[in-house]
């Protein structure tokens, strides 16, 4: 049984919720708040409710532990705080607590019952990890498990769930038509610990780090590729604060935008085609504002000869979230299609007929906007727009 | 008090969805930007008893027609990011929080005008015009997060006031909803306002919920004027039309100097040469501060001035240039573009320094610029060893509206009570050096009159008299009110007299027991009765006493209190 409030006092961020200014600059960048109007959902309401609990050393009500979930982490809080405050690392850690509490959502209680007992969140057979491969099978069918300098991470959205398996695809293609000697860890994948992340659940998510950074090493590996940030996030950033900057010496870890942009700078793919069509770009969270990454995708759109890039009235560190994000799909799915719907207003504002990103996660989410607000937009990941740039 | 049949009319008014009176939904619209110190807090008693969210103004009026029907305290809020307690329940009561009036209503580029609800954040707004190319003439620094209502009831200065004036001067016409329920647009004469021939009303609340608008007149300048800074106890602010400018470019300089001597002769130099979008300055201690959270530039001087231009690129380039050569009598350094841009991008940003507190205790007041050397000088006299950040912005008045943080941690109860005087004491310094309080709200009440001016403050208490005679509308706000003590501190005060009563009369005893046989020789306390009955007297007197503090103004506590307070700090300090 841990004190209360252990994690944030472990990492001196229980102090905080007094450092917060009350200035309200986080609610409206705040998409729960923006929900709902109401502060309780809030950044600045939760900390002002945080600031009583923990001084008066109470603990977090079930109600209140169920707001702590209605939340993307999408950091726009954190990006736009007067006093600086950590705000990501703050609800990972206030999550922790609620797990400790043993207040967790059900829904996160059924990923880590899943993540226990198969390694995967769909609660699947590990064998089935290569289910994605099945359009892609002749360039992969020799590459499960083989030495090469380059593996590509699929992680369970795309490994699972059948409407994603084409991020997965289009990345091969992309890497076999640039001649990439690459692996894949087939049923050796497995999850990256993102829900664990994500959920507050550190220690839950240590064997699968583990396990993911040595099945990578074992094959001799020095690049990894993700179409999921949630994925990259988990080994860039994750993984070494976890296990310690040692973990991952002699990796490095690539998006698929990052990927494919070296891949154009070496000249080991070229656009020649003309594609014809206007694309609205959104970053998704976990790359941009938590990653800093926000000019890769962008100039490998710009490369594409005929594409127009058009920019949301909140792009790179003001982009608002998708709604995908921080669980909240499964702790409050309404709210989450809402929050997407309210992107896809404004992509639609800028004219263009597709609104893109790179995210598994964005992807699903802003397939549900789309159909909640009935726009003639269409989403398209940056893997299926250059595939079909280049005519793969 | 509000009890169960008002909770379910109040929301089925408002709607279930935009009505709550859960406690901790309560716990969250009862307090503002600005931490209280625990026995203020106590006090005070700032707790509301439900939230409602008005989304058009006839449920405004509605929910005030019945609010005052059942003696209902109301407080309006914006999105509470003030400092002044004017948002405050101090009674309990209904807040009326307004961010779901938040629509553009009308955009007239003709007469540069908009018109808007008054819960609209002023950062949407701003990124709606600049969409039709149009920009708002001034808004707070507070912009990302507060309501145009919400300013205007608090009234004051911000960016770009330096040039187009305060929010006052950006009013053109409100709609308000009286206490009685009655909307009006203030282009309606200030007659038929403030005094008693009313016209007929656009609408005085009814029970179906159902209004349709009429068209104004033309606005009334006078009359409006009287809302703004009227921190709502006048009526609920609803809707607004204010005006606009063309959206041009702005091109920040930031220049840095060695002392305040030559920041202060500088500002007024450059206003001899413009009168720039945004004129603002930050003294080396708040720099120091900023160094120390690591945002601070690198500059050559630790005294920063921010001018921000507006205009064309060659307008406002001529006129840099003029600045820059100026500069140089008063030992300035123009700073890289890059350095203006970072200052004026941090214009939203006063408070990067709390981290350092964590707590800031805040004040706020205008002072003339040509003054600001001695406010200065007479601050860092009155405040010695304590740590203050400063900054100011000029308004179009040559005023400067002074801004003081200093660092405080609310954890430390004792001190940060004690500490607590230095807000007051910096309006109070302000005051002595030509300068008048920045805005009323609930702590400055003391200095109503004087800042409203007899006359418009004789009309503004004309009209709350007559529309809010039992002064439900957010009370204790511009008009002084008494305490309300809340039922804990109340039997605190009455165990406290109870025990005081036995213990005095034991004491008298000892010390002169001669005294107290000739004249009092009934008043003992020998046993456990005498002690009983003596303690039953004691409560009566606490009883008496607490009563008595309730009829006390607020104001009045805080200038009795005030004294005690700095001595406190000095011991504990």
């Amino acid at each position: 049984m841990t004190k209360p409030y252990e994690p944030l006092k472990i990492e001196g961020l229980d102090i905080e919720p007094t450092v917060c200014a009350r200035c309200g600059f986080c609610t409206f960048v705040c998409p729960a708040y923006l929900d709902t109007l109401w502060d309780s959902q809030s950044p600045r309401g939760k900390l002002y409710q945080l600031r009583d609990l923990i001084k008066n050393k109470k603990k977090i009500p079930a109600d209140f532990a169920a707001r702590i979930f209605n939340c993307t982490l999408c950091g726009a809080c954190q990006e736009i705080c007067q006093t600086n405050i950590p705000l990501l690392r703050f609800w990972q850690l206030t999550r922790e607590e609620i797990g400790n509490l043993e207040e967790w959502p059900e829904i996160v209680n059924y990923i880590d019952t899943a993540l226990q007992e198969t390694q995967n969140i769909m609660e699947m057979d590990q064998d089935d990890r290569t289910l994605w491969t099945d359009m892609v099978d002749d360039l992969v069918e020799k590459r499960t498990g083989i030495k090469a300098e380059v593996a590509y991470f699929a992680g369970c959205n795309i490994s699972f769930k059948g409407t994603l398996a084409h991020l997965g695809e289009n990345t091969i293609k992309v890497m076999d038509a640039a001649g990439v000697d690459f692996t894949i860890l087939g049923s050796e994948e497995f999850c990256c610990g993102n829900p664990y992340f994500v959920a507050g659940g550190f220690d839950k998510a240590r064997e699968l780090a583990m396990h993911n950074l040595a099945a990578l090493k074992e094959l001799g590996v020095k690049t990894v590729v993700f179409n999921c940030p949630g994925c990259h996030r988990a080994f860039a950033e994750e993984y070494p604060h976890l296990l310690g900057k040692d973990s991952v010496e002699g990796l490095e870890f690539l998006p698929f935008s990052e990927f494919t942009l070296r891949l154009l700078k070496e000249g080991k793919i070229k656009f020649t085609k003309n594609y014809p069509h206007t694309v609205a770009w959104h970053d998704p969270c976990e790359l941009g504002r938590h990653q800093n990454i926000y000019n890769p995708a962008r100039e490998v759109l710009n490369a594409i000869p005929g594409l127009k890039l058009r920019e949301m009235k909140h792009a790179r560190n003001k982009a608002r979230c998708c709604g995908g994000g921080g669980l909240l799909k499964g702790t409050n799915p309404m709210m989450s299609v809402r929050i997407s719907g309210r992107r896809v207003e404004e992509a639609e504002k800028t004219g263009a007929e597709f609104i893109a990103s790179e995210c598994p996660s964005c992807t699903m989410s802003f397939n549900d906007g789309i159909e909640h607000k009935n726009s003639k937009m269409k989403f398209k990941d940056l893997s299926q727009i250059v595939v079909e740039a280049l005519g793969l | 008090m509000l009890r169960k049949q008002h909770f379910q009319k109040l929301a089925d008014i408002v709607g279930e969805d935009y009505f709550s009176a859960e406690g901790y939904m309560t716990h969250l619209y009862s307090h503002d930007i600005a931490a209280l110190p625990g026995i203020v807090n106590d006090v005070l008693n700032p707790h509301a008893e439900a939230i409602a969210q008005p989304t058009t103004s006839e449920v405004v009026s509605n929910l005030l027609k019945y609010c005052k029907e059942n003696n209902i305290q109301v407080v309006p809020r914006g999105h509470g990011t003030s400092g002044y307690g004017g948002a405050l329940p101090t009674k309990g009561g209904l807040v009326v929080e307004m961010t779901r009036m938040n629509e553009i209503y009308n955009i007239d580029k003709g007469s540069m005008t908009i018109e808007v609800g008054a819960g609209i954040i002023w950062g949407k707004l701003l990124e709606l015009l600049e969409d039709e190319g149009l920009s708002a003439a001034a808004y707070p620094s507070s912009a990302p997060s507060s309501t145009v209502g919400g300013w205007i009831a608090a009234g004051g200065s911000g960016i770009g006031s330096t040039k187009y004036g305060g929010i006052r001067e950006q009013v053109v016409e409100l709609e308000v909803v009286l206490p009685d329920g009655e909307i009006i647009r203030t282009s309606q004469s200030e007659d038929s306002v403030f005094n008693e021939g009313k016209t007929k009303p656009f609408f005085g609340g009814d029970d179906s919920f159902y209004w349709e608008s009429e068209e104004s007149s033309a606005p009334n300048k006078e009359s409006t004027s009287l809302f703004v800074d009227s921190n709502g106890t006048l009526g609920i602010i609803t809707k607004v039309v204010m005006k606009v400018i063309p959206l041009r470019k702005i091109k920040p300089l930031t220049i840095s100097f060695p002392n305040k001597e030559q920041t202060m002769g500088a500002m007024q130099a450059i206003l001899r040469i413009t009168q720039p979008f945004y004129l603002h300055f930050i003294t080396d201690e708040f720099f120091g501060m900023l160094k120390e959270v690591g945002k601070a530039p690198d500059v050559a001087g630790e005294w920063l001035v921010l001018c921000a231009l507006e205009g064309t690129d060659e307008e406002n380039d001529e006129v840099a240039g003029k600045i820059a050569e100026a500069m140089a009598m008063y030992h300035g350094t123009v700073e890289s573009d890059e350095i203006g841009h970072h200052e004026w991008d941090e214009r939203f940003y006063p408070m990067r320094i709390k981290r350092l507190g964590p707590s800031l205790a805040p004040s706020e007041v205008y002072v003339p610029l040509e003054r600001m050397v001695d406010f200065i000088d007479h601050c860092y006299k009155h405040f010695k060893g304590e740590r203050m950040a400063m900054e100011g912005a000029v308004n179009h008045r040559n005023e400067v509206a002074v801004l003081t943080w200093f660092l405080d941690d609310e954890r430390r109860r004792i001190p940060f009570l004690f500490g607590w005087y230095r807000s007051l004491d910096v309006i109070n310094i302000g005051i002595k050096n030509g300068g008048r309080a920045y805005s009323i709200g609930m702590w400055n009440v003391a200095h109503s009159r004087k800042f409203y001016g007899k006359e418009d403050y004789t009309k503004m208490a004309k009209l709350k008299q007559r529309t809010d005679s039992k002064n439900y509308l957010n009370s204790h706000k511009v008009f002084p009110g008494p305490l309300y003590l809340s039922t804990r501190i109340g039997l605190l005060i009455m165990f406290a007299a109870a025990f005081v009563v036995p213990i005095v009369i034991m004491f008298a005893w000892w010390l002169a027991p001669s005294v107290v046989a000739a004249y009092v020789p009934w008043v003992v306390v020998n046993d456990i009765a005498s002690f009983l009955l003596w303690f039953i007297v004691g409560l009566g007197v606490g009883f008496v006493v607490q009563e008595f503090a309730n009829l006390i103004p607020i104001s009045v506590v805080l200038s009795i209190g005030l004294p005690f307070l700095r001595l406190g700090r000095k011991i504990f300090h």
